[in-house]
């Protein structure tokens, strides 16, 4: 089929060659080509093999796929999905002592590495693992202060001006270093931390050993 | 044939829901989200061709969904947002993952350049017992997972979940052309993997060359 295309101006018909078949095959079966568009395609595809073998072959992918149950879920998916929403959605107070406990956690494996820390605390720490704590709590939700460097558990006093929530992760992703003030206070409240955590701050904040 | 978009639940209808989980009837945010948790998954499942991954970013997805809900907005459409959060954190995880090196070939092909089908092979009939075949649906699972991710992203909104040209664009931030134009090339890239097609041997001798491509 060698036919060049032509709009449709009056009685005169359009004529389409296989490549406009082929640059308006998936439009057709959208539905989205004008009637003369879609009769010239039609009177095509019935004189073409070639072409009318790809109209059957996208026709087949369409259908084939057309069933998103195609993508069986895992087992247990329901299960697992409700239940991590169930302490943010349902307000557990769980869900609070969950996280502190997940921070306590954090906070002692971070203490044992300040120890190590304050061995060496005039070496400089590279910002990525001032960012440990975080990553241990990737998907908690943070504050960045608009056009600030450090992260903040939400509410922090030492926070000013306006901010975005992000989670832990991508704020770390992102550059960001974790407010060791609010940090230090989350931990101190988990009852996980010595009191020589406070000396963390002078070594640049630093929550987790190399 | 001409397809129509599967209709969403009443706009109205999530809309007053969101109002109430906003008042403080939290609850109701699993009455929400019930249509769409396939959905999310089915699609962080095609961005990062990993089971558990896909789980992983559902599950976030649906907690981040709702820690923003105040930031939703009712003129949208709630699914349309909720799968742009889906994208989004699927997106960050495969960078995370660093995935996007194992991009296949078709990546560097040109968008708007022509598009040469690999061969005519005829396959004009479904055998109605196919997608009841595991390894049918799982060919067909391996072949969507060999285009490009840009490819993969436009035809799972929009031929498996059944959105709107226009809706997978917002979705996907880029305009309808663009959905129009990958739309198009998946079909036919995915016409030519799956050829000759269930006429032939395909399910028992052919195999789909992941990463590869054929129809250069």
């Amino acid at each position: 089929m060698g036919n060049e295309f032509a709009d449709s101006k009056g009685d005169k018909p359009v004529v389409v060659a296989c490549e406009h078949v082929l640059r308006e095959i998936s439009n057709y079966f959208e539905g989205d080509v004008d009637p003369a568009l879609r009769q010239a395609l039609e009177e095509h595809l019935a004189q073409c093999p070639r072409c009318q073998s790809i109209h059957d072959g996208m026709r087949n992918v369409i259908a084939l796929y057309s069933d998103e149950a195609m993508f069986p879920l895992p087992d247990g998916f329901y299960p697992r999905l409700h239940g991590r929403l169930a302490d943010q959605v349902e307000g557990r107070r769980l869900s609070r002592r969950a996280w502190l406990v997940s921070v306590g956690v954090s906070g002692a494996l971070a203490a044992s590495a300040v120890c190590a820390a304050v061995l060496d605390r005039l070496v400089p720490r590279p910002l990525s693992e001032m960012s440990q704590p975080a990553r241990r709590l990737p998907q908690r939700l943070v504050a960045i202060v608009d056009g600030g460097k450090i992260f903040h558990v939400p509410g922090c006093p030492f926070m000013h001006g306006t901010y975005h929530m992000v989670t832990a992760q991508e704020a770390v992703l992102e550059g960001y270093t974790p407010c060791t003030r609010c940090m230090r206070d989350a931990l101190r409240s988990a009852g996980k931390v010595k009191p020589d955590f406070e000396g963390e701050e002078s070594a640049g904040g630093a929550t987790d050993g190399k | 044939m001409t397809l129509a978009p599967r209709s969403d639940p009443g706009h109205e209808h999530e809309a007053a829901l969101i109002v109430r989980i906003q008042s403080g009837e939290r609850e109701l945010f699993y009455e929400l989200i019930r249509p769409y948790e396939r959905r999310v998954f089915v699609i962080a499942f095609t961005i990062l061709r990993n089971e558990a991954d896909a789980e992983d970013v559902a599950q976030d997805a649906f907690l981040k969904a709702f820690k923003y809900l105040a930031q939703f907005r009712s003129e949208s459409r709630f699914s349309t947002w909720l799968i742009q959060v889906a994208i989004n954190e699927a997106r960050q995880r495969q960078r995370k993952s660093h995935l996007e090196i194992m991009r296949p070939i078709t990546d560097q092909e040109n968008e708007d350049g022509t598009y040469t089908p690999r061969d005519f092979t005829d396959w004009r009939e479904i055998p109605s017992e196919a997608l009841e075949r595991k390894e049918i649906r799982e060919k067909l699972v391996a072949a969507l997972g060999s285009l490009a991710q840009k490819y993969r992203e436009v035809f799972v909104l929009r031929d498996v979940e059944h959105m709107s040209i226009e809706d997978t664009a917002q979705a996907l931030g880029i305009s309808a052309g663009a959905v129009k134009t990958r739309l198009l090339r998946a079909r036919l890239m995915l016409r030519d993997l799956l050829s000759p097609g269930l006429d032939g041997n395909w399910a028992t001798n052919s195999q789909i060359p992941k990463g590869t491509n054929p129809w250069s």
